[in-house]
This record gives structure tokens, sequence and C-alpha cells, in this order.
């Protein structure tokens, strides 16, 4: 009796991690398309809109260290996504960090939710150049 | 402001957390009062995230663990609020786990799996599902952030 309660919870915890998973990812989804929608500012070369919150623990611990990996010779535009609702909404920001790859002419790109990494980051601003 | 959070022992207790809730269910399928340990789990966390200095893991880390060098410890810049938020949300579910298990044992026992999933996954990857609601949160404003 006792290991039909336990198979019955492996398998309802199975079932609600894969909703969990499969709804995460469709809601990814849908934020990338409105973000990829929106304009931001034009610039004399591709940049990264970087939203991050005073409590974000994962942007100081992952994400600017790999900013300090790109090197100083690209622009990393800082958002507090508190601070800036407005901003954060037109973008769909989701989590924090979340990364805005944005081509010159102000387009977005690539939209990174969660941790980037500086490959990564770096592969997306080498196919706007 | 800037604060330092030791992020050992925000690790430390995601470990307890994973380990007391996979004890009380491998050895519930032979002793099934063991998962009285859900409840004491929740309380555990629940009292940790109110009053910090009795956060019994951490304690745990900070007293015993860091002092012998068991732990190297890890201090980094960081906020503590999204992690207690983090860990008075897993305080919560286990006490709604707990009260599952009276009326339905295997939802229950489910519901405590899942939270130690999630500690599992921020332990591993590094991705706090509490921290993230407690963004989303902020931005609806339903939560005042600093």
């Amino acid at each position: 009796m006792i290991l039909q309660v336990q198979a019955a919870a492996l398998a309802g915890a199975g079932a609600a991690a894969g909703l969990a998973f499969a709804g995460a990812r469709a809601r990814a989804w849908v934020a990338n398309r409105r973000a990829l929608a929106q304009s931001a500012a034009p610039a004399p070369r591709p940049y990264i809109l970087y939203f991050t919150t005073a409590a974000c623990s994962i942007c100081k611990t992952h994400q600017e260290p790999a900013f300090r990996k790109l090197g100083a010779g690209v622009d990393v535009r800082r958002i507090d996504a508190l601070a800036e609702p407005e901003l954060a909404r037109r973008f769909d920001v989701i989590t924090v960090p979340t990364t805005v790859v944005v081509a010159a002419d102000g387009s977005p790109a690539h939209v990174n939710y969660g941790f980037a990494s500086a490959q990564r980051l770096e592969k997306q601003l080498l196919q706007l150049a | 402001m800037a604060t330092i959070v030791d992020h050992s022992a925000l690790r430390v207790n995601q470990v307890g957390i994973i380990a007391t809730i996979l004890v009380a269910f491998a050895a519930s399928a032979v002793f099934w009062p063991v998962v009285l340990l859900l409840p004491v789990l929740a309380v555990v966390l629940l009292v940790g995230t109110f009053v910090p200095h009795l956060a019994l893991f951490k304690q745990l880390y900070f007293k015993v663990l860091k002092p012998r060098g068991m732990v190297k410890p890890r201090p980094l810049e960081d906020s503590p609020a999204p992690h207690n938020f983090a860990q008075g949300l897993g305080g919560a579910f286990l006490v709604a786990a707990s009260v599952l298990l009276l009326v339905l044992p295997a939802a229950g026992l489910a519901l405590a799996l899942a939270v130690a999933a999630l500690a599992f996954v921020n332990f591993s990857f590094n991705y706090c599902l509490g921290c993230q609601i407690y963004y989303l949160l902020g931005r609806r404003g339903l939560l005042a952030q600093s």
C-alpha cells in the first residue's frame, strides 16, 4: 500500500515537473516573440540591454563576470527592471537576468532569459557585426 | 546597499532540504511515521526565514562545517532577501504537503518531492525559482523591494 502511494507520488511529481517545464518554455517563447517585435534606440554598433535588479543573485555571481569576459569594447546598458517597469514590460522581462542583444539599427536580434554565457553573447554579437 | 551573502550557507541549506525530504520519502516505505520529518522541515524553514539565526542548516554551516574547514566559505556581494523568500516559499509548500499527507498521502509526498527537486535545481544549476517569483511579485508591485 505504501509503495503504491510512493509510486503515485513519484508519478505525480514527475508529471507536475513536466507540465511546469513545458509551461515555462511556452511562456519564454511568447516573451521572446514579444521582445523581438519591439525596438530599442539605434547606436553606432550592436549593444546589449541588460535587465537586472538589486536583489538578483545570479546577475552578480554569473552574468556580470560574463560581461567582463566580453571586454570593455562591448556596450552593455544596465537597466534596473524594477526601477524601469515600463521598459521591462515592453521587452517582457519575465526573469532576471535578461539580456537583449540589439543591432545597430535598434532592432532586438536575440533575447536570453536567465544567465547567458560570454561565449553565447559573443556569438550573438558576431552575427550582427 | 551592498551586502555579503555566504553562498556556501545557501548550498548547505539546499542539501539539508533535499536530504531530509529524500530520507522521509525513502524511509516511509518501511516506517510511515518518518513522514513527520516533512512538517518538522517546514517549521525549520519557516522559522529560519523569519529568524535567520535560527535557520538550522545555515547554523550547522556557520557553527560546525565552516569552523572545521569542512565546507569552504563563498562570500559574494548579494542580497539575502530573495533567498529568504525562496526558503519561506519552500516552507509554505511543505506545510501544504504536510496537510495533504493527512488526506491524500500521494499528493503530499509528490509536493514534498517537488520542493526537493527545486532545491536540487537551485543547488546544481543555480536556478532559483523562488527568487524569480520574488522578482515577478516585485515587478507587479505586490512585494516591496529595495
